[in-house]
């Protein structure tokens, strides 16, 4: 039953970005598996260029790995973070099918336009996008006032150019002593090869 | 002699008979329910076949232009679907060895306006050239043929190299609750075929045939021996329909 459904949602959000089609053809028949905390799933590449989930004795060509630690980066489009997504087998395939994923979007007025009608459809849309707009402002805006005051006022939190000042010192003081452990190696090399010399085994 | 004599042989539900008979017999329970089919089908799955069907066409991959075979396509809900799918430029034949199920099948495509030719055929000799069809499906109609292996290698022969065959069959329920689908299959659906189609016998055949049919593991081994590859399979409903899918590559 879940797999109906997921399949039937994986599907209608593909034909309603038309642009994945082409991308994925020419991998029909081929399965992705994705492993993302709890959720483990294969999906399927279908000959029309859409995808159902897998059955019951798939057996993968490409697994795509992302740890739990990344979630949060990835809700903040963090660039770095996606290149710490672990992916096996055929890694072309799960790059494509990684980018399609990542740049679906839910058409959800063309969704309600169905039940309320364009203009009504439009509306909502229209009221959603601000809404969400208003909300991601206003916590935007909170979270610099707070951490303003944090920084300035009160200071709990460490400013940007600090932590990358100790970043660096930190670096140079890791580099140091890496330095530092070669040249104590090459001494003792050096002075094991001396008493050597002077104590020769007969 | 008495291996030669089971070789002959072959299964109508519970019973033993010879091959040439369990033809005529599968006939004879198809003619006799054609007329009902549908609305036994409805009240025996709660409906739920529609939703298997359905499910078989998503996944098939099947697009504007293709070819689709339907096999023992019977009533032809799953023609109409494909029909849909594959448009005007594609093509869909519904196939059915029995006449008075095809007749219920080719009715309903003209009622809806549907431009899908209804032949009478036996899937273990099909009437088609090689590698020609995109997809091929038969759905409830495996367990009823006397050759299942022919049959399947058949349908591998029709289709094209990339083609897929799907297999959509009652099968092996999770252990759990075959009890109780014991008692629905042996009890109830008698039952049910008595007050609804009149036609008591029938309906135990078709429990019993159930049971006969090859569980999920066994009809994928059968599909990958009849050269079909990437064979996987779907339980639906706990089990009581499995969707098998595989490729001829």
């Amino acid at each position: 039953m879940l797999k109906q459904l997921s399949t039937h949602i994986i599907q209608h959000l593909l034909a309603q970005n038309e642009w994945t089609a082409p991308m994925l053809q020419p991998f029909a028949s081929q399965s992705v598996q994705l492993n993302f905390v709890l959720l483990k799933t294969s999906l399927v590449i279908l000959e029309n260029g859409s995808l159902s989930i897998a059955g019951e004795t798939n057996l993968p060509d490409a697994t795509i790995t992302i740890p739990p630690s990344l979630l949060l980066r990835l809700i903040a489009k963090d660039e770095s973070a996606k290149l710490q997504i672990k992916v096996d087998g055929d890694t072309h395939l799960a790059t494509v099918l990684a980018k399609v994923l990542s740049h679906v979007r839910w058409d959800y007025e063309d969704d309600l336009s169905k039940l309320t009608g364009d203009v009504s459809a439009s509306k909502i849309g229209e009221f959603t996008r601000q809404t969400a707009s208003t909300v991601k402002d206003t916590a935007t805006n909170l979270a610099e006032m707070l951490s303003e005051y944090w920084q300035e006022e009160k200071p709990l939190l460490a400013k940007k150019r600090h932590v990358e000042k100790f970043n660096t010192e930190v670096d140079t003081l890791r580099a140091d002593v890496e330095r530092m452990e070669k040249r104590l190696n090459k001494l003792t090399k050096k002075v094991s090869s001396t008493s050597d010399l002077n104590n020769p085994v007969s | 002699m008495n291996n030669m004599t089971t070789e002959h042989n072959t299964h109508f539900g519970f019973k033993t008979v010879a091959e040439s008979e369990k033809a005529k017999k599968v006939a004879d329970v198809f003619h006799s329910v054609a007329s009902k089919y549908d609305l036994m089908n409805d009240v025996m799955s709660a409906g739920m076949h529609r939703g298997w069907k359905r499910f078989a066409v998503s996944i098939s991959g099947v697009d504007r232009g293709d070819k689709v075979l339907d096999i023992a396509g019977g009533s032809g809900d799953l023609s109409k679907l494909f029909a849909q799918k594959v448009g005007a430029e594609g093509q869909v034949i519904l196939t059915d060895i029995n006449a008075s199920m095809l007749g219920v099948g080719r009715d309903r495509m003209l009622d809806a306006g549907l431009n899908v030719p209804a032949l009478q055929c036996d899937a273990e000799k099909l009437p088609f050239p090689d590698n020609y069809f995109d997809c091929v499906i038969v759905a409830f109609g495996l367990r009823n043929m006397t050759h299942k292996d022919r049959a399947l290698a058949e349908m591998q022969r029709v289709l094209k190299v990339g083609g897929r065959l799907l297999v959509l069959e009652f099968s092996k329920v999770w252990q759990p609750l075959s009890k109780a689908y014991d008692v629905y299959s042996f009890k109830l659906l008698p039952l049910m075929g008595k007050l609804l189609a009149k036609d008591a016998e029938s309906y135990q055949y078709l429990a019993e045939s159930i049971r006969m049919h090859p569980d999920q593991e066994t009809l994928k081994q059968m599909m990958i021996e009849a050269g079909l590859s990437k064979v996987d399979y779907y339980n639906l409903s706990a089990g009581v329909v499995a969707l098998h899918k595989g490729y001829k590559t």
